[in-house]
């Protein structure tokens, strides 16, 4: 498969402040690629400098086969966008702006496709400004599929989503990796970037903290997540010395990471039994994306 | 050429925009209509008046006619542009327009055609309600020449509304300069009061602007009783030089992401 973006070495500052510290990372087309981290981790800047808003400060990026720092009409016109806290005219209709955006294109989708494609269809006549939140984002996604672009940049798209909508949203984002389109995504929902994403990469202070697969990521200890509810009576470190495991408590819930989930689960277990204490709400699970991310971007 | 239809297409959606704006509508066409009805209805209620123009005299309601159609091609021209774009990029439109292959400059012109369909519109309703209302007379050698004002006082008027944006951070600002700026150079140009009736030192101010030489052009145009096409060199080359400095302040230092939020 061929590379659709290629970063090496990128790092931007703005003035003292470094944004992104040097990273690395590779888009093969026909990927959807997550990219995720808290807010102020670099990854808008990151974004940006891919799409050819910002001049990098250092390190090798190409997107397409170009360099972004030197956007051409050829190169924007295969590249589609959502961004954050962009607003569409709001006094034109959903196919007024459909159409706008699609005369800046080569081969343009057809106004009543695109609608279609987000579940506009039955809105064409609605002017921007009179759309639901949550429908005027679909409308963001839409004005960034018209020009049937090869790669999409999806700045956290579904923001603002009601569960329904975002369920929908996600079967659009798997629509288009089936059409053969390279999406770069990022998100603040850890469910979303698990169920989307072949590869996500997870960013912290401007660097790349970790990266692969979502169901291979993960730190070396403690690939199993036991919880339950702190019994009365009972205090995190009687537990400790009970499980011999990494023990931690918030609020009343109780998680312990273990490589080895059935000695735990025996050592605890014959300990409540013993003891005469119920555990409620006992489960033990593989970690999800949400808890490597929070692992990893924790402090 | 593919490049003039995308001219077209954005102008089209401009004047959508501008025509489902109650506020451009009123204070850009039908204010300035009534503003030339008070006008003469005040200043003409004495008889037949003049105004002492170029030499001559010309009378006070074609003085005031072609006046305030200047008026309204700063208002519909300068400030518009500069609180619609001002507007545009603080709320994201316009870096999101950045982000697709349309030409930049295909944008700019499309200001200016949208401009020009607004002006078209609103001069027409002022020379006819001058011409019907107040028997104001349009010499037909001169209908070139206010043809020439209209479309070079707006392509003018418009890279300066460009221009402005440069020194307007917030809408807020864009709309409280875009139309004092207006108002101010109106009773320094002969928009609102006769040049004739100014301190020397205020019209010298006037005349460096220019709303000043779109007027004095345009009330050129309807002087009668002499002969020429009602060119001036001065009143053109005012308005070339303006518009050329506007034109190059854009180029350079126009900015398509939002400044407020800006880091």
């Amino acid at each position: 498969m061929a590379t659709a973006i290629s970063v090496r070495g990128l790092k931007k500052s703005y003035g003292a402040l470094e944004a992104v510290r040097g990273i690395d990372f590779e888009v093969e087309t026909g990927e959807v690629f997550g990219f995720l981290g808290p807010n102020g981790a670099g990854k808008t800047t990151t974004i940006e400098v891919l799409e050819g808003y910002r001049e990098r400060t250092d390190g090798e990026v190409s997107v397409l086969g170009a360099d972004p720092g030197r956007p051409t009409r050829e190169w924007r016109d295969r590249i589609g966008l959502v961004l954050q806290d962009c607003e569409l005219n709001p006094l034109l209709s959903v196919a007024e702006t459909l159409s706008l955006y699609a005369s800046f294109y080569g081969s343009p989708l057809a106004v009543r496709e695109a609608a279609d494609l987000v579940g506009l269809g039955d809105r064409l006549g609605s002017r921007a400004g009179t759309l639901s939140g949550g429908q005027r984002r679909r409308l963001d996604v839409a004005v960034a599929l018209v020009g049937d672009p090869e790669l999409l940049f999806l700045d956290e798209p579904t923001t603002g989503f009601d569960p329904s909508a975002r369920r929908d949203a996600w079967n659009m984002i798997e629509g288009l990796r089936d059409l053969g389109k390279t999406v770069l995504l990022t998100t603040h929902y850890m469910d979303e970037a698990q169920h989307l994403s072949d590869r996500v990469a997870i960013l912290r202070d401007g660097r790349i903290v970790a990266d692969g697969r979502p169901d291979e990521l993960g730190p070396q200890n403690g690939a199993t997540v036991v919880s339950f509810e702190l019994p009365d009576g009972v205090t995190p470190d009687e537990l400790r010395s009970r499980l011999e495991a990494a023990v931690e408590t918030s609020g009343r819930v109780v998680t312990v990471r273990t490589d080895d989930a059935q000695r735990t689960l025996y050592r605890l277990t014959s300990w409540a039994e013993e003891s005469g204490v119920h555990l409620d709400s006992l489960e033990a699970r593989r970690p999800s994306l949400e808890d490597v991310f929070l692992e990893l971007t924790r402090g | 050429m593919a490049d003039v239809r995308l001219v077209l297409v954005q102008a089209r959606y401009a004047l959508l925009t501008i025509a489902r704006t109650p506020r451009v509508v009123v204070f850009g066409i039908v204010f300035p209509v009534i503003l030339l009805v008070l006008f003469n209805s005040i200043f003409s209620s004495g008889g037949d008046p003049t105004v002492k123009f170029g030499g001559g005299t010309i009378d006070a309601q074609a003085y005031f006619t072609a006046g305030i159609a200047a008026y309204a091609i700063m208002l519909a021209s300068f400030s518009t542009v500069a609180v619609a774009l001002t507007t545009q990029r603080e709320s994201g439109q316009l870096k999101r327009l950045r982000g697709t292959p349309m030409p930049p400059w295909t944008f700019m012109t499309a200001q200016i055609v949208r401009a020009i369909v607004q002006v078209v519109i609103t001069v027409t309703a002022l020379v006819l309600v001058g011409v019907i209302a107040y028997g104001v007379h349009l010499p037909g050698e001169r209908v070139i020449a206010l043809v020439v004002y209209v479309a070079l006082g707006t392509a003018c008027l418009v890279t300066l509304g460009i221009a402005l944006t440069v020194f307007t951070p917030t809408v807020e600002a864009a709309s409280t300069i875009g139309p004092f700026a207006a108002v101010m150079l109106s009773f320094v140009s002969g928009v609102f009061v006769s040049v004739d009736n100014l301190p020397n030192w205020l019209e010298s101010i006037g005349k460096i602007f220019p709303l000043y030489h779109l007027a004095e052009g345009m009330q050129t145009c309807f002087v009668t009783g002499t002969s020429g096409t009602g060119l001036s060199g001065q009143n053109v080359s005012s308005l070339l030089v303006w518009g050329a400095a506007g034109l190059i302040v854009s180029v350079r230092r126009f900015r398509w992401e939002p400044q407020a939020a800006a880091a």
